[in-house]
């Protein structure tokens, strides 16, 4: 067990280092400038060439680099003089647009994210597996296609489409709920709930659609399998047969794409936040996309790559909670 | 200038609309001055909502955060608007009036508009006594003098660069880093500025209205960080300010409405929140219900809104549409062929329907067809027509003068950010009239000024504006059409890399006046000149619709800040509705 944990958090290293250098690598081939977007409409060439500095773009690629992976474990000092600034571990370098520290801007809009993502996975495991269970255990029947038909037209539905008509018809016409505003759960929990519920049933109603088609398949295969006749042959009670046998091998698969799911949505779901009008780190992420704003798209990438690696993580090591045939 | 992105069904109809409500043909041949006719257009030049009282909280709703607040940095005009008329006075400012009286010039941090000598190359100022800072100490003149020189430092980017084009022994200066400052601006005593400037500049005071002009004390130097909390000379602090998220300002208790005519501070509290989307702002503003009675948005309505606006004579009531002043060009790549003959230039300015311009940029009533380059501000109020083009272009015209220029039929590139695709193909229709097939690129909008801006990279057309930095043809056609500015990478304004001697010379003449009016004059008759060469197309002028609350009083759309509402005089009517 030691081993391979040991050998699955070096892979992780590796991971994030490679995903840090194609990132790297792609803004180095881009031909957005950020220093001539940060020097403003007239910038002279000698200006220019100051600002580069400053940014440290006037470094080699590689050099840029380096500093930036020491950087995360030892932090450093940015700049020169009266206006250097000290980015501390793990520094993942100054946002270009608004001049803070990256971690920082991710750490203030990790808990939007993670609120959304958290909240919306609930939602969508109880209605995604509810769904599939039920329509595996009814295999066939009118409740079967209901359910799975249901599914269908909700997966086919992109989630910029669900957020729009959520916003038109539960806030618009109806007025049910206001505008969604993020407040903290610590703040006010009711009002942290009632402000996400429209993002947490976007969110929710298509991967509910792609658990409910995954689960029952699942399950079917599970039940089929002949340690359930067993069970069945031994008299033990259908409920437990299908929760304690078909639903704990059938759920495997399920928590293997949960884990990718999850891992990339508490990085922030751009969609969603943007069309909320949430601030997570998606909504971070785009506004960084759009002004060339390096060191925050890098940061956004190294922490969504580092949610999904764990979160696999996680998942193969509960491998071995839910089915006691895995050994590590 | 921001750009807005347009959907074309949106767009479809708001012109329609429009085009009804103010009983035109879409073909007419008319001016295409907004007029009265124009729905949008119907409280240009009022202030609305009437006096404010004082008290309460105003709530700016907003899709963004401030590109900057540090008055060195702060370059953007609805940020300058807010920056200069809240949180940080200036030598000079503006009027706060609605329509042409919003330009004139009124003395601010100083007694003064400032006093030329030396032929116009030497202006002083006198800072006015009583003006204090949020903790209560002075404004002092070297507060003024650093910030000038803060304006030089690398790191802190994105502001006005005049400081840098008008004052001497500028070459080589990095800001007051390490004790280094600037000899050519003198603070012989805390109340006196004196700048020495490399060349006679009539309209300093003007350039004196710009942040960069503002005071910030050296003890408050937190360098890049200070964007996050300037120090206030305004009527209003920083409470709090959450990156992306809530700005709170509060009264400065030691601002002294004596010392100030122009801002009147009604509100108690002004809380900007960041980040919504453009139609939930526009929805909450049209709804108005509880607080949102006493919000104003500070990103433009967005066309799609259009519909549920103008029909509604109550929500019209509250809609400014002042007109940004900016004007987008067509701009044609001048250093290679097609476009290096002016002849083929000029067959381009009879080609382009900018009538279907108009109507993909989101309609008549968000938009108006631009006939002369100067924007209206700059021109004694309205646009020349020396080419008397009809709005729809004269495709035979055209045909014409292709015909003469040998080029009967053409291919040519046309560059635009994503979110100008339908105005590009509204272009490209145009265009084919006159036999000329246009191929559209889409950049994506972070990469779009450094494409256009790489003479490596610039296609044969691209589309972008400019806006006046304040009513002066000279921070207009200079940055347009001065060949010297052009250079390998990082263009900016001289998209068309336009270059020619008599304009480089007229330019520098008109620069050295001393006199203001006459060289205002002068950019006129330039603008003349620069439409026969046709070095580019002017297309449109674009309005800036924004939305108020019923609760708002004392708005208006600020003539020189791109139609954005004036925050100094804004308030509520009644403040006992607002909250928070």
């Amino acid at each position: 067990m030691i081993v391979y944990l040991a050998r699955r958090l070096l892979a992780l290293a590796g991971v994030l280092l490679a995903i840090a250098a194609v990132t790297f690598l792609i803004f180095y081939v881009l031909p957005a400038d950020p220093a001539a977007a940060a020097c403003g409409k007239t910038c002279s060439a000698e200006r220019l060439a100051d600002v580069r500095v400053h940014l440290g773009l006037d470094q080699p690629l590689w050099r840029q680099f380096a500093d930036f992976l020491t950087g995360i474990f030892t932090g450093r000092t940015l700049g020169t003089g009266q206006y250097a600034v000290t980015c501390d571990f793990p520094c993942l370098g100054y946002s270009y647009e608004s001049s803070l520290p990256v971690w920082d801007l991710l750490m203030d809009r990790l808990p939007v994210s993670a609120s959304l993502a958290l909240g919306a996975a609930v939602l969508w495991l109880i209605l995604g597996l509810g769904a599939g269970v039920t329509a595996a255990l009814r295999k066939d029947t009118a409740t079967d296609k209901a359910l799975m038909v249901g599914a269908v037209a909700a997966a086919s539905l992109p989630v910029y489409f669900t957020s729009v008509m959520l916003i038109h018809g539960v806030i618009r016409i109806a007025g049910l709920l206001p505008y969604p505003t993020y407040q903290a759960f610590t703040d006010n929990p009711l009002g942290w709930a009632s402000n996400l519920l429209l993002p947490w049933t976007a969110l929710a109603l298509l991967y509910a659609a792609m658990y409910a088609r995954q689960s029952r398949g699942s399950m079917i295969e599970a039940m089929a399998e002949p340690y359930i006749r067993t069970a069945r042959a031994k008299g033990m009670p259908e409920r437990t047969v299908v929760v304690k046998h078909g639903l704990r091998s059938g759920m495997t698969p399920i928590l293997t794409i949960f884990g990718i799911d999850l891992g990339g949505l508490l990085a922030g779901a751009v969609i969603t936040e943007s069309i909320f009008g949430l601030p997570g780190i998606g909504r971070l992420f785009y506004g960084a996309l759009v002004n060339s704003d390096q060191p925050v798209v890098l940061g956004v990438t190294l922490l969504a790559a580092f949610f999904i690696v764990v979160a696999n993580l996680v998942v193969d090591l509960l491998y071995a909670v839910i089915d006691p045939r895995v050994r590590y | 200038m921001t750009k807005r992105t347009q959907l074309a069904l949106a767009t479809a109809l708001v012109a329609a609309l429009a085009l009804g409500a103010s009983g035109c043909s879409g073909t007419g041949k008319g001016s295409a001055g907004a007029g009265a006719a124009n729905p949008a257009a119907a409280n240009d030049g009022k202030i609305l909502g009437g006096e404010p009282v004082k008290g309460g909280t105003l709530t700016v709703l907003s899709n963004q955060d401030f590109a900057h607040l540090d008055p060195a940095r702060n370059w953007v005009m609805p940020t300058m608007d807010f920056g200069t008329r809240l949180l940080y006075r200036t030598l000079v400012t503006f009027k706060a009036e609605p329509g042409q009286a919003g330009s004139e010039l009124v003395p601010d941090l100083a007694t003064d508009l400032g006093t030329p000598s030396n032929g116009g190359r030497t202006w002083t100022f006198t800072l006015k006594e009583g003006v204090k800072y949020e903790d209560g100490t002075p404004v002092k003149a070297q507060d003024v003098k650093y910030n000038v020189e803060r304006s030089f430092a690398p790191d802190l980017t994105g502001g006005p660069d005049y400081a840098a084009q008008y004052l001497a022994g500028t070459e080589g200066y990095k800001g007051p880093l390490q004790g280094q400052h600037l000899d050519s601006v003198k603070t012989p005593d805390d109340r006196t500025i004196v700048f020495e400037l490399k060349r006679p500049v009539a309209e300093f005071s003007a350039t004196a209205t710009l942040p960069t002009f503002a005071p910030v004390p050296q003890t408050q130097e937190k360098g890049t960080q200070y964007d996050a909390r300037p120090f206030s000379s305004g009527p209003y602090k920083i409470d709090s300010y959450d990156r992306d998220k809530k700005l709170v300002l509060v009264r400065n208790e030691h601002w002294d409405p004596a010392t100030d005519t122009v801002r009147k501070a009604y509100p108690d509290k002004f809380v900007v929140v960041m980040g919504l989307k453009g139609g939930q702002i526009d929805d909450r503003i049209i709804a108005g219900e509880g607080a949102d009675a006493s919000t104003v948005q500070y990103a433009d309505m967005r066309p799609e809104s259009a519909p549920k606006v103008l029909p509604k004579p109550e929500v019209k009531t509250r809609l400014l549409a002042e007109s940004q002043g900016c004007t987008e060009m067509l701009h044609l790549n001048n250093s290679r062929a097609p476009f290096n003959d002016p002849k083929v230039r000029e067959a381009m300015q009879y080609a382009v329907d900018k009538e279907a311009v108009v109507t993909a940029g989101g309609g008549p009533a968000l938009n108006e067809i631009a006939t002369a380059y100067l924007p209206p501000a700059l021109a004694g109020g309205k646009q020349a027509d020396t080419l008397k083009i009809p709005p729809a272009g004269d495709p035979a015209k055209a045909k014409e003068l292709l015909k003469a220029a040998g080029k009967e039929t053409l291919k040519v590139s046309l560059a635009v950010s994503t979110g100008d695709k339908a105005k590009a193909e509204a272009i490209q229709q145009g265009l084919s009239r006159a036999g000329v097939e246009v191929v559209i690129d889409t950049v994506d909008p972070g990469a779009y000024y450094d494409v256009i801006g790489d003479l490596s990279t610039t296609p044969d057309m691209t589309l972008t504006g400019w806006c006046p930095d304040y009513p002066s043809g000279s921070t207009w056609i200079p940055f347009v059409f001065d060949g010297r500015t052009i250079k390998d990478k990082g263009n900016q304004g001289n998209y068309s890399q336009f270059r020619d001697e008599e304009v480089i010379k007229r330019i520098d003449e008109i620069n050295a006046m001393a006199d203001a009016k006459q060289a205002n004059q002068a950019w006129i008759d330039l603008d003349a000149t620069l439409m026969a060469k046709s070095p580019n197309v002017p297309i449109l002028l674009e309005r800036k619709p924004l939305l108020v609350g019923t609760n708002i009083a004392g708005a208006f759309g600020h003539p020189v800040w791109t139609g954005t509402i004036d925050y100094g005089t804004v308030g509520l009517k009644d403040p006992s509705k607002s909250q928070g």
